[in-house]
């Protein structure tokens, strides 16, 4: 059969060629034992890597591992203290961001870095232009050029909007467009698809693909699991400032891969609920806001923790924050003891026992130039003071009862809260809250971006609170935090409820990918027009 | 989008005309190519400025310190020009806006070196500026009689003259000077990289500086431009009135910053147009010069912009606000 | 001796300030002798600080919040009309003497509470710059006041309540008194009380307040309404100094309040600062605006003098602060594991 022989000869050595190819793919990016440190933490530990054109590199770890700060090295934001970066074979001991930009390292950072009051168009072109040292604008090559990369990806997009009226996903898109525009060769993405519904995530996976045939790098920044398998070809895994190791995609499975990332076998300890109350605290009757979420109905009792979860987007804060009282409802009531309240500010939420610890522990969270004591007793200047004295013995008091109940390792009370770490810092505001003794605890993803020591210390906290009496609802959209912690867990999706799972579910063994299908939800995310968009 | 008309300039424009037509309708007077002219002429100095602290304004941040400038600029010009016996036009603009663009960087300068709010500094330099020039160089006042003829000359000549029933009217030479700052500032912002670099750091400076813009250059740039246009704004005031004092021009300044903000610029910067800035001085000009026709007296003036003003905040800030609050975005 | 020293360290700036202070005192003791320190003088530099110092602690407030209110000495001067018309019986209460005097000053309190709290709903109602929102309210104050006077100065004023400016207990002017009266309250207020710690908390981070249940608008009103009383009550004072209310008296305060603030410790992006800082200030202020009135400055060499001030103090303070932080690093790093 010298037909097939002559086929299987080719075949033979078309793959030989392609393994050929493969091994002679050109090294885009090496770094040489990098280490950085900041105040008293070392972020990076003589960390060495290769990434290569044609590949998807995926950066995997927890939050805080140092993923970002090698990110931020390599792209000249930060200086490292020690160590080598060679892109496209110049050596470098630090980057400016502009020397960065020459070597066609482009990243793609979390908050996006779009200008919202300016188009699509000129968020995509403009990096370009400026790249290319132009003195002069021409509105038609922006739009040329926005329209050239659109083309590339082979999607539709209104490039005219001002940034800050389009969907997140669209955004996404703007700055992957923009990168493109640079012609970058290293694609660094950090973390893109919090915030995208699950199509929007295999449309942009699906984009990366065809990226990399074209022969970027791309560099793929995430904690989630399932998306790092199904894309990356090589793996890093990073913990703690450390590099844990090069693993091939086909090496690891989810388990190991998790173990390599938190350094321990067995996952956080289990939550079950021992209270045996029935009636409820809380209950959200047919709640509803315009744009936001409709039709959510629940029911907390004591001892009971509620995982609230879905994508950005899909109506978690926005259901916190309207019981927190800052996000009126149009809809439907609020029960506490099976009284309707009225929740118009936070104030009232207070009075009626709600606490909440926001998403943005910076900007919403904490007086970050206050010391400790200040911050734990932001709350509750009402109840430690008498005819409008502040008492501060009182307030020492409760702050360092608060300190030591929730372990913040700080010398003192007294010391400034934006010296602590990220952890510490998120204790604060947890203390905060508990200080006020909430009967309905609100906690919007309250371990993003804090090391594990002190995420697993809260997550043992909120059980004693829920063991205690206390409700607690629990935003978060990382699926082993939610197993660990909650008891019952209510999905949304584009505002609605797409599931409620009771104890049993969440114990039964296939828990975790029901409810990363759940979060997936299905169809596309609407754009503010109506336009399904992606 | 770019060059249309936005719904706030639309409300300007309704606002202007509807006040206009009220007036002609309590005093027909009002409604002729006189009155247009006399506006014109009178505006043209401040909607210099205007235009330039829109610039400032775009690139988030403020300037308090554009009169002392512009008076710096012309008195100094003026009084070297007298000493030294010069009179040409190009010598007194040149000059002037020379002085103007290093008073500019100094303010550029300090800004980026303290980080403070920019109102604070450019008061201080306001001050400074101001006591510089009366205490170091002179605190004469110069009357008609020994301005340079040149100014002078500029002051009367006329681009186009109409007869009327009771003479003629004329259409001044200031307007040229207000249209190339307008043109130019347009092509600037709209046609050049460092007008797009300006609107980038209005939006969002660390954006901007990932995009490799360079925030100090730009406010260097920023700052410079504003003082060549306060120079040159200094020269045609002076030729406007014919006399020059060491006490005019400062103590004006918030009155052209009400102007820009009543155009529709947000002081968090990012926003503004020029058609805003100039419909914004041009209100404030037109209740100026029109009060004393609908019977109340010029002291009237600032009851009204200060309404317009105040009004014109609220709505703006309380749209931005829901806005904001619909996105579940705090700022304060 | 490691006690005063965490004293010092502690409050930086207000030692700094002090130091300062005495210095600028023992040398003007050198320069000037006894036509600066001539009990006359004294008294007279204490009948001219309340009416500045009423202006100071309004603009410190509302620095404190974060915001810088321009519409201060628009409201002392627009209180200080109503008040002079009710005061010379163009508009008659039917009262005469004391009690007119009396009621008069308590409708110009009213006043300027009514402005502080128009300038307290714009902000607080709309999130409005402050900065912007009272560059409005001065323009309309001050229109409210030119509306009303046609620009011209009123005088006329019963003879009773010129007497409240000129009146002395124990040898200082009862003004001054009220200065410090008030300057005692608000330190007070602000070191002891529930609602000095949330104007504080809300001038450091106004998000983070509003996500504390501390009530953001009752706050920012409250603090307009003192803004407002404060700054009436200096426009009371200048009227029973002057004899008469004009509309635009006093317009270089504006600077000279802004740098006293700085000068006294107040951050102008808010949440931190002492009303001990500013009163020092005040008096540095005066004491060194007398040594020019000694010196016969003119008002244009003055003006060059507070604009160089204000921006010597700003520099001064930043790299102070560098220079802070940098120890501070370097004491970290030492005692790492923090």
């Amino acid at each position: 059969m010298p037909v097939k022989g002559l086929h299987t000869v080719l075949v033979d050595s078309f793959l030989a060629l392609k393994e050929g190819q493969e091994k002679q793919l050109s090294v885009v990016l090496e770094v040489k034992n990098l280490s950085k440190s900041f105040i008293g933490v070392q972020a990076l530990k003589d960390i060495s890597l290769t990434i290569r054109a044609g590949e998807i590199h995926c950066l995997a770890g927890e939050n805080g591992c140092g993923k970002s700060t090698l990110v931020k090295s390599i792209s000249g934001v930060y200086t490292p203290d020690l160590g080598e970066i060679i892109l496209n074979g110049h050596s470098y001991h630090s980057l400016t961001p502009v020397q960065a930009m020459h070597e066609g390292v482009q990243v793609i950072y979390q908050d996006l870095s779009l200008f919202s009051h300016m188009s699509a168009a000129e968020n995509i072109a403009i990096g370009r232009l400026k790249f290319e040292n132009r003195a002069f604008v021409n509105w038609k090559e922006i739009h040329r050029i926005a329209e050239e990369q659109l083309r590339k990806i082979g999607v539709e997009m209104d490039l005219t909007r001002p940034v800050g009226e389009l969907s997140m996903a669209n955004r996404q898109l703007t700055a992957i467009l923009r990168a493109l525009a640079q012609n970058a060769k290293i694609l660094f993405m950090d973390e893109p698809t919090t915030a995208l519904t699950k199509k929007e995530v295999e449309r942009l996976l699906h984009i990366m693909e065809d990226l990399k045939e074209k022969g970027l790098a791309i560099v793929f920044i995430s904690h989630k699991l399932d998306e790092i398998f199904s894309v990356a070809d090589t793996i890093t895994i990073f913990r703690d400032g450390e590099k844990i190791g090069d693993f091939e995609s086909s090496e690891l499975n989810e388990r190991k891969l998790s173990y390599y990332m938190t350094g321990r076998e067995v996952e956080y300890p289990r939550y079950h609920r021992t209270r045996k109350e029935t009636e409820e605290i809380l209950e959200l009757r047919d709640l509803g806001r315009r744009g936001q979420y409709e039709n959510i109905s629940l029911k907390v009792r004591p001892g009971d923790i509620i995982g609230l979860t879905g994508l950005l987007g899909a109506g978690r804060t926005e259901i916190a924050m309207s019981l927190f009282g800052l996000n009126p409802v149009h809809k439907g009531s609020v029960y506490i003891d099976k009284r309707e309240v009225r929740l118009r500010s936070p104030m009232e939420a207070k009075r009626h026992g709600i606490a909440l610890v926001p998403e943005d522990r910076f900007r919403q969270g904490l007086f970050i130039e206050r010391k400790i004591k200040e911050n734990i007793s932001s709350a509750i200047l009402d109840r430690i003071s008498t005819r409008g004295i502040l008492n501060r013995k009182e307030e020492a008091l409760t702050a360092q009862t608060y300190v030591d109940t929730l372990k913040v390792r700080t010398p003192s009370i007294d010391t400034v809260v934006g010296t602590l770490s990220g952890g510490n810092q998120q204790k604060v505001v947890i203390a905060k809250w508990t200080a006020a003794k909430p009967r309905v605890f609100i906690m919007d993803t309250p371990t993003v971006g804090i090391d594990i020591g002190s995420k697993s210390e809260i997550y043992e906290q909120i059980h004693s609170f829920a063991r205690d009496g206390m409700a607690v609802i629990l935003i978060s959209d990382e699926i082993q935090e939610i197993l660990a912690n909650c008891n019952r867990v209510l999905v949304l999706a584009e505002g609605k409820e797409v599931a409620f799972l009771e104890e049993e579910d969440l114990n039964r063994e296939d828990a975790a990918e029901r409810l990363s299908e759940l979060i997936g939800g299905q169809g596309g995310q609407k754009d503010e027009t109506g336009e399904v968009v992606l | 989008m770019r060059g249309k008309l936005d719904q706030f300039q639309k409300i300007l424009l309704g606002v202007i005309v509807l006040y206009s037509i009220f007036v002609t309708i309590k005093n027909p007077a009002f409604f002729s190519m006189e009155t247009l002219f006399d506006l014109i002429r009178t505006s043209s100095a401040s909607m210099i400025v205007a235009i330039g602290l829109l610039v400032v304004m775009i690139s988030g941040g403020i300037d308090v310190s554009f009169m002392a400038v512009a008076l710096f600029g012309s008195y100094t010009t003026i009084n070297l020009m007298i000493s030294l016996g010069i009179n040409s036009l190009v010598f007194a603009f040149g000059f002037s806006a020379l002085l103007g663009l290093l008073l500019g960087l100094v303010n550029a300068l300090l800004i980026n070196w303290l980080k403070l709010p920019t109102f604070i500094i450019t008061l201080g330099t306001q001050n400074l500026f101001h006591g510089i020039m009366t205490t170091f160089i002179s605190d004469k006042s110069f009357g008609a009689g020994v301005l340079p003829s040149c100014l002078h000359g500029f002051g009367q000549a006329v681009l186009l003259k109409l007869p009327t029933e009771n003479g003629s009217t004329a259409l001044t030479v200031s307007l040229i000077p207000v249209a190339l700052a307008g043109i130019l500032t347009w092509f600037l912002l709209y046609h050049t990289m460092i007008g797009r670099g300006i609107v980038a750091i209005g939006n969002d400076e660390e954006a901007a500086r990932r995009a490799g813009f360079r925030p100090f250059f730009l406010r260097l740039f920023v700052y410079g431009y504003f003082g060549i246009l306060s120079g040159v704004m200094g020269i045609v005031y002076t030729a406007q009135n014919n006399a020059l004092y060491p006490n005019k021009l400062v103590g004006d300044e918030l009155m052209v910053v009400a102007a820009v903000v009543i155009g529709g610029t947000k002081i968090t910067g990012g926003q503004g147009k020029i058609l805003g800035a100039v419909l914004g001085t041009a209100i404030i000009y037109l209740l100026n010069s029109t009060l004393i026709l609908i019977g109340l007296s010029s002291s009237w003036n600032n009851l009204f912009v200060g309404a317009i003003l105040v009004i014109s905040v609220a709505v703006t800030s309380y749209q931005e606000r829901i806005k904001n609050r619909n996105h579940l975005i705090f700022t304060e | 001796m490691q006690r005063i020293k965490t004293i010092v360290l502690e409050d930086l700036n207000i030692s700094i300030l002090t130091g300062v202070t005495l210095l600028i005192l023992l040398l003007c003791a050198f320069a000037f002798g006894n036509s600066m320190y001539s009990l006359k003088n004294i008294q007279s530099m204490a009948f001219q600080i309340p009416e500045f110092g009423f202006l100071a602690l309004a603009m410190m407030m509302s620095n404190l919040i974060g915001g810088i209110d321009l519409s201060i000495i628009a409201t002392a001067n627009t209180v200080a009309v109503f008040t002079a018309l009710l005061l010379n019986g163009s508009w008659p209460l039917g009262l005469d003497g004391w009690p007119l005097v009396i009621a008069a000053a308590i409708i110009g309190m009213l006043i300027s509470l009514l402005f502080g709290l128009f300038n307290g709903l714009l902000i607080a109602r709309t999130s409005a710059p402050p900065i912007i929102a009272t560059l409005g309210t001065m323009t309309l104050f001050q229109g409210i006041g030119m509306a009303l006077t046609g620009g011209s100065s009123v005088g006329n004023i019963i003879a009773e309540f010129a007497e409240l400016g000129k009146l002395k207990l124990l040898e200082i002017p009862f003004i001054f008194w009220l200065f410090l009266l008030a300057a005692g309250i608000l330190w007070f207020v602000l070191t002891y009380t529930a609602f000095g710690r949330s104007l504080y908390l809300y001038g450091g981070n106004s998000v983070a307040a509003r996500f504390s249940a501390i009530s953001n608008e009752r706050l920012c009103i409250s603090v307009f309404l003192i803004t407002g009383l404060l700054a009436g009550l200096s426009g009371l004072i200048i009227l029973s100094r002057v004899n008469s209310a004009k509309v635009g008296y006093g317009d270089s305060y504006l600077l000279q309040t802004m740098i006293v603030c700085v000068i006294g410790g107040i951050h102008p992006n808010g949440g931190i600062g002492k009303v001990q800082g500013v009163v020092i200030a005040v008096l540095l202020m005066r004491v060194m605006s007398s040594a020019f009135t000694i010196m016969s400055l003119s008002p244009y060499t003055k003006k060059l003098i507070w604009g160089f001030m204000l921006l010597l103090v700003l520099g001064l303070n930043y790299m102070v602060s560098v220079f802070y932080e940098a120890r501070k690093r370097k004491r970290e790093r030492k005692g790492e594991g923090v």
